[in-house]
């Protein structure tokens, strides 16, 4: 008799969604799914609406990373002015995503995966969380807090104090930087700094530890999606598409972001309100990739920054060749990724334009479609507008860095429940190991899913005829 | 002061609101006034530093308009499923855990009628109970310092 088992709500993850496994007679893992479970639409809702509202109604599509959409969106507008932004408007544009960056980054490895990370896998689902982790590693928990605290700051100093900053506006961003607040932000960076080195060199240490874990979390063949800058290194704002194989090949480069279309195809499945896209050259389901920090890393010729090429360096030496393909290895590239952003921060805070009054390039909106992409800290994100003649939209389309992962996500958990999963004797740690693999990406389903309301996961144990037979919940 | 809400779910914005209201009207020396969508772990930082943290924010187990103020503590099983969002208690187990301190701490609400999504504006029995809110937040700020949390 085969079963399924489900684990729900996924915990430690942002956003609700459901696991299942099925398995065949024998107790061995036929199929794995991950379900988004909730609906919310954002894209229909926002028709009708001035494309002046689009980044202040997108912001709020999720609680974690509304910078992301913010700049994703105002990126969409500069397309519909036609404008070519001012230099200094870019550049404290690329400051916010670098903050925003750094505080999500800090958010997933200290808060969200380090339970894992510190206290294993198996350990008693009572202690393994946010609280065994301050008891345990009390200077760690208050290097996280610290971190995203610094983040925060950066953003807040940049946009303001209210919820939702509106700063970032259509051709730019609203108002000048002073020298007051440039000088602040700067005396954040090195305590930043320094908290993401150690805390990197403490990770290194760790790693040996999870050779299994790195082997069999998701370490199929992939595409790797990106941006990258014109000279191929790393990118968070703005520059060219690239897609890289598991044997480090390019197949595309140097893809304005706007024909991202010929790239990108959208497929939809019945078990999930998560979009699936794909690589369009090599069709549903063939064309798997993965975007954010592993794809970015994998993607770039260099960092641009010193310490954190150093970082990149040591990464690749994670595999002996070609792009790192285990999705384990996200935890590593966050952590490199913050430390670029923060060197990055450092030198354009203090670039000799950065208090230039020239911040913002106005005009009405001369053309009827729009794209804006950036990199979320979580990968690649994508909006697209269409506007009629009075600039209402028509439609949208929201392509989020949680949705290109999809196929890989589903992948993954089902190379982690072949490896550790058996359906006869089920334990928790087998189970936690299915939803770790789900951490390693990060996902932030509330915008990925547009998610309405809570987010609880789940692990179902189906039988061969489809009858739930044992049952994981949490939320 | 910390209002915390949601700025599009109708009545749940009204801690924030109370909160940018209340900074607006001025406040003595030393108090800070904070508005957040959500609450998030770089808070706890900002909480351990201060005596006293007064949370503004809506109730939806309390009459439309019905304005409480109750003292909270450290609470490690308040734990939220959503990943990014820390329930007052949490963070304050946080700083128990982490500090072993926390401040004196209160939870000053407003019972909503009304959190539809996509709806900016708070319903006239939320207004109404803003000002209310507020003496009971002047009330606490004029407050005594409370006992300490920490042995020290």
């Amino acid at each position: 008799m085969s079963r399924t088992v489900t684990i729900e709500p996924v915990t430690r993850i942002e956003g609700h969604a459901r696991i299942t496994l099925q398995l065949g007679e024998s107790g061995e893992v036929e199929d794995a799914k991950f379900h988004l479970t909730q609906f919310r639409g954002f894209e229909k809702f926002c028709e009708g609406r001035p494309y002046r509202e689009m980044p202040a109604l997108t912001a709020r599509t999720c609680g974690i990373c509304p910078v992301s959409h913010l700049l994703a969106s105002n990126k969409a507008c500069d397309h519909l002015l036609s404008v070519s932004i001012p230099p200094t408007g870019e550049k404290l544009r690329r400051i916010m995503n670098l903050a925003q960056l750094t505080q999500s980054h800090a958010l997933s490895f200290f808060h969200l995966s380090s339970p894992d990370l510190l206290l294993g896998w198996d350990a008693d689902p009572s202690v393994r969380n946010i609280f065994g982790v301050m008891r345990q590693e009390p200077a760690l928990a208050k290097d996280g807090i610290r971190l995203r605290q610094i983040g925060q700051t950066i953003i807040e100093t940049l946009g303001g104090k209210k919820i939702h900053p509106t700063w970032v506006v259509p051709g730019g961003v609203s108002e000048a930087l002073t020298r007051e607040k440039r000088d602040a932000m700067l005396g954040l960076i090195p305590e930043g700094l320094e908290i993401a080195k150690r805390t990197y060199a403490f990770f290194k240490t760790l790693v040996p530890r999870f050779t299994d874990e790195a082997n069999h979390f998701g370490s199929q063949p992939t595409l790797f999606l990106s941006l990258v800058t014109p000279r191929g290194n790393l990118e968070h704002y703005d520059g060219f598409l690239r897609i890289k194989d598991a044997q480090g090949r390019i197949v595309e480069d140097m893809v304005p972001p706007i024909e991202y279309e010929r790239l990108v195809g959208e497929a939809v499945e019945d078990f999930s309100y998560m979009k699936f896209p794909y690589y369009k050259p090599h069709g549903y389901p063939g064309g798997i990739y993965r975007v954010g920090p592993l794809a970015r890393l994998n993607n770039a010729e260099a960092c641009g920054t010193p310490y954190a090429d150093v970082a990149l360096a040591e990464f690749r030496m994670l595999q002996e060749t070609g792009p790192i393909t285990s999705s384990f290895h996200y935890h590593y590239a966050r952590l490199v990724e913050i430390i670029y952003a923060l060197e990055m921060m450092d030198r354009l805070l203090r670039d000799p334009g950065i208090l230039d009054a020239r911040v913002r390039a106005r005009a009405r909106s001369n053309r009827y479609e729009g794209i804006g992409v950036a990199e979320a800290p979580r990968g690649t994100l994508m909006h697209h507008y269409r506007i009629d003649d009075e600039g209402l939209i028509t439609w949208v389309n929201l392509i989020i860095a949680t949705g290109h992962n999809n196929l890989a996500m589903n992948q993954s958990i089902r190379q982690v429940a072949d490896a550790y999963v058996d359906g006869n004797h089920l334990q928790e740690g087998m189970l936690n190991r299915v939803e770790a693999v789900i951490r390693c990406f990060d996902p932030c389903l509330s915008c990925a899913s547009h998610a309405f309301g809570q987010m609880p996961l789940s692990i179902e144990l189906r039988d061969a005829a489809g009858r739930i037979v044992d049952t994981l919940r949490r939320g | 002061m910390i209002g915390y809400g949601s700025p599009i779910r109708g009545d749940d914005a009204i801690g924030p609101l109370a909160a940018d209201r209340l900074e607006r009207a001025g406040v003595p020396e030393g108090v800070e006034v904070v508005s957040r969508h959500i609450l998030t772990a770089e808070l706890v930082a900002d909480l351990v530093a201060h005596d006293r943290v007064v949370f503004l924010d809506a109730a939806v187990d309390a009459a439309p308009g019905e304005v409480r103020c109750r003292r909270i503590a450290p609470d490690a099983t308040a734990i939220s499923t959503m990943a990014h969002f820390l329930d007052p208690r949490e963070l304050l187990a946080w700083c128990e855990t982490l500090y072993g301190r926390f401040p004196e701490t209160f939870l000053v609400s407003a019972g909503g009628a009304s959190f539809g999504y996509a709806n900016y504006s708070l319903t006239p029995v939320a207004e109404a109970a803003i000002e209310p809110m507020l003496d009971r937040v002047r009330r606490l700020i004029d407050r005594p310092a409370g006992p300490r949390s920490d042995p020290s």
